[in-house]
């Protein structure tokens, strides 16, 4: 369809909506309840814009789908004039404490009213008041004063994490957000009403005032919580780990972050760091303290133990793939925190194609738990495109409070035999079809669900998708490093990052720690290096789907501390293996050409797109 | 230009070199009888203006409180960047400033300050204004930080108790 936005042509497909046939050609229509990842609702009123054809009034562009012909006018007087009017109506009871408000410096209200508001207030009466802030949970504060009643907050809840935590009380002017029963929220999905709020209403708590939006740089890195790889903006003033927002990729995140991811940040900031290479208990240098660990581990076999970190990155799995095809052969690998499935699938379902699917079986996960943005993926192919949702559970999880989902139980334990009943149920006949499955966070055998689940898929012809529950537990998988699940009768122990699960074995000789805090089992060890964090570390996961993906540091690590491939690389030479890598891409390249899983690695992360230039809308009237 | 012929050489006669001397002399003297302009800087000093622009404070409300919330918006308007600010929040037990936030930290480097006077001008509450002093020359750059208690004027409350005892 062809239409008309302030003389530019512009031709969009049916059932688009004006703002977004704007927003491509770069008029900017201002708005606050809209938002693109939710239904449009038109509350706020202020995207008004004249139509010919149309009514003789002023139209919401947000609510209005284009139609063949139409002529849209952003900046014809009374457009102007009437969302002028509209934003005079929003300032009337905005409380004007921009300066103390962590929206301020990013706040749309402030642009808006700069771009399309009157110059001055003629606004005398007194304005609406209520107590503030308000803590609605331990990492969200409630600011009614400062609420436009756009509702983005409320329908978020309703329309995409399903959990009808916030709502609207009172009518009017008079209106509030508040909490269901004043309960502090719950979810894990709470914090993205931060990044939707377009005013100061809802903030972070955990950021509150620690810095103003323009003191920040910011780079675009990926989560290290867990497996499935969202795309965040990593936000850094003073050497410190400011505050953690999502970055939209509609292939993987959909622009949501969980709250693990958000707000699971200030350790990189704690002065408990460690910071120091020791070795029994006094500092030492990383050649001695490496030289230590070398001469304890070398050449032990299965004598040695080594537990490595969930958020090990693909290029410290990669030197260390090395280290095991070397001096360390037969040394037992673990893993703690993964899950027990094998190795990537054949028919690998990636989380964009969730949208198309017919039908989506889970099989044994708490999705929330492990994979909570994977989880939205598919509340939203379930509301929005309609999907048929059958959760395969021991009990009921998040999503059977969906009316229409479907619940097949089965007796703990027993989860592979249910997936294969599952082959004549009626909503598989119809595809395209996505399994996911998990081990149940460890109470059932992955490698059955894993062997039962490819079995169904190759006979109804579905895809699959492992919700792995460590952060790049497949990029270790592909490298097939891990050989086991306790540390049991190892001698000589190496521990890299978090505790292990059963704690450090007994009758342990020597016991090695490499770790960014201090954990009650370091005072048994002969050695403590420090670690870098995701705030810090160069290199790549693989999220769940088997993409690769690049941490891009907004941190440099303070000396000593050094970077996780520069210790593994010293740590070989140390064990008398010979490399000579100046930098991470060296590492990247060897890698890319070893394993085909990391291929993507040869290909160095492309720089990050130039920030949008704010497009200027229509003048003040 | 043309050449001139050159001048014929007269000898000075005694009368007009005293004439010379006298008129010179009187130049002399008569400036001494002025009134002086120059002063004995640091013993005296020169009247500023009211608006001069030089050391900076922070201020206080009468009840004690500072008047710094911690914005930020002088540090945003400082053409040089020699403004720090880290905010924090008030608590009931720690009421530092009236409101939700206050400056934790606040910096000055004099050394990189121009004294335009921007921070007074953007700051919303008047907190950070630029007081009269200008003799700011110390021993070493470190000293030229000039931190949080240092800019505060003293407590109202405080110099009253003080007063009274």
């Amino acid at each position: 369809m062809t239409l008309t936005i302030d003389g530019h042509a512009v031709t969009v497909p049916k059932g688009t909506l004006i703002v977004e046939a704007a927003k491509l050609i770069g008029v900017e229509i201002p708005v606050f309840c809209y938002h693109h990842k939710l239904d449009p609702v038109g509350a706020c009123r202020l995207c008004l814009v004249e139509l010919s054809p149309g009514p003789p009034r002023a139209q919401t562009a947000c609510t209005t789908p284009v139609a063949e012909g139409m002529t849209v006018r952003v900046t014809s007087p009374m457009a102007v004039k009437s969302r002028a009017d509209i934003l005079e109506f929003e300032l009337t009871n905005h409380p004007l404490d921009c300066p103390v408000c962590d929206k301020g410096g990013e706040c749309p209200l402030q642009d808006f009213t700069y771009r399309h508001g009157y110059p001055v207030s003629r606004v005398q009466e007194p304005r609406l008041h209520f107590a503030k802030p308000l803590p609605i949970s331990d990492r969200i504060a409630l600011d009614r004063e400062r609420c436009v009643l756009c509702y983005r907050c409320t329908r978020y809840y309703d329309e995409v994490a399903w959990e009808q935590e916030l709502t609207t009380n009172q009518r009017g002017v008079q209106s509030y957000i508040a909490t269901q029963f004043d309960q502090p929220l719950q979810s894990v999905f709470s914090g993205n009403i931060i990044d939707l709020c377009p005013v100061g209403a809802l903030t972070s708590r955990v950021w509150r005032f620690q810095s103003r939006p323009w003191d920040m740089d910011h780079t675009a890195s990926v989560c290290s919580r867990c497996a499935v790889g969202c795309n965040v903006n990593l936000w850094e003033r003073r050497g410190e780990l400011m505050r953690v927002t999502a970055r939209e990729n509609v292939e993987i995140d959909d622009g949501w972050i969980c709250d693990r991811g958000r707000f699971e940040y200030t350790h990189v900031n704690s002065p408990e760091r460690l910071a120091q290479p020791r070795v029994q208990r006094r500092p030492a240098a990383w050649e001695e303290a490496l030289s230590r660990i070398a001469a304890a581990i070398k050449g032990r076999g299965p004598r040695l133990g080594l537990s490595i970190p969930a958020d090990i990155t693909n290029e410290e799995a990669f030197l260390l793939a090395r280290l095991l095809n070397g001096p360390l052969r037969g040394a037992r690998v673990v893993m703690p925190g993964r899950t027990s499935l094998p190795g990537p699938p054949a028919n690998q379902l990636a989380i964009k194609d969730l949208d198309g699917c017919r039908t989506i079986v889970v099989v044994a996960a708490d999705v929330r738990a492990d994979a909570p943005i994977v989880n939205l993926r598919v509340k939203k192919a379930v509301a929005k495109s309609g999907a048929r949702l059958l959760t395969v559970n021991p009990e009921l999880i998040d999503f059977d409070r969906h009316p229409g989902v479907e619940h097949v139980a089965y007796e703990p334990g027993h989860a592979a035999a249910a997936v294969r009943k599952l082959f004549d149920h009626p909503l598989l006949q119809e595809g395209p079809v996505g399994i996911l499955y998990g081990d149940s966070a460890g109470a059932e055998d992955g490698a059955a669900i894993a062997t039962a689940v490819a079995w169904l898929a190759k006979e109804i012809g579905a895809k699959v998708m492992p919700l792995y529950r460590a952060t790049n537990e497949r990029g270790v998988l592909a490298l097939g490093i891990l050989n086991g699940d306790s540390l049991d009768g190892c001698e000589y122990v190496f521990t890299w990052g978090q505790a292990l699960a059963g704690g450090v074995p007994k009758g342990v000789r020597f016991l090695a720690c490499w770790d960014d805090f201090a954990r009650p089992y370091h005072d048994r060890a002969q050695v403590v290096i420090p670690a870098v964090t995701f705030a810090e570390d160069q290199g790549s996961y693989t999220n769940l789907e088997g993409r690769v993906q690049f941490l891009v540091p907004p941190l440099q690590p303070k000396p000593p501390l050094r970077q996780g491939w520069e210790v593994l690389q010293d740590l070989g030479l140390a064990l008398g293996l010979g490399s000579d890598y100046l930098g991470i891409f060296q590492v990247q390249r060897d890698a890319a050409a070893a394993y085909p899983a990391l291929a993507a690695l040869a290909v160095p992360p492309a720089p990050a797109p130039p920030p949008a230039p704010v497009a200027m809308g229509a003048a003040r009237p | 230009m043309s050449a001139r012929p050159p001048k014929r050489r007269r000898t000075p006669s005694l009368g007009k070199e005293l004439v010379g001397l006298a008129k010179g002399l009187g130049t002399t003297f008569g400036e001494m009888l002025k009134p002086v302009i120059t002063v004995a800087y640091p013993e005296d000093k020169t009247p500023r203006s009211e608006r001069y622009r030089g050391r900076h404070y922070l201020r206080r409300y009468e009840n004690g409180l500072e008047r710094c919330i911690g914005c930020e918006l002088c540090a945003a308007a400082c053409p040089v960047g020699c403004i720090l600010v880290v905010a924090a929040e008030n608590t009931e037990q720690n009421r530092v400033s009236p409101g939700e936030r206050y400056a934790k930290v606040y910096e000055i480097n004099m050394l990189r300050c121009i004294f335009c006077g921007y921070c007074e001008e953007a700051c919303p509450v008047q907190a950070i204004v630029l007081g009269p002093e200008y003799e700011l020359s110390d021993t070493s750059r470190d000293k030229f930080i000039y931190t949080k208690e240092m800019l505060l004027e003293p407590d109202p409350i405080q110099l009253r108790a003080e007063d009274g005892s």
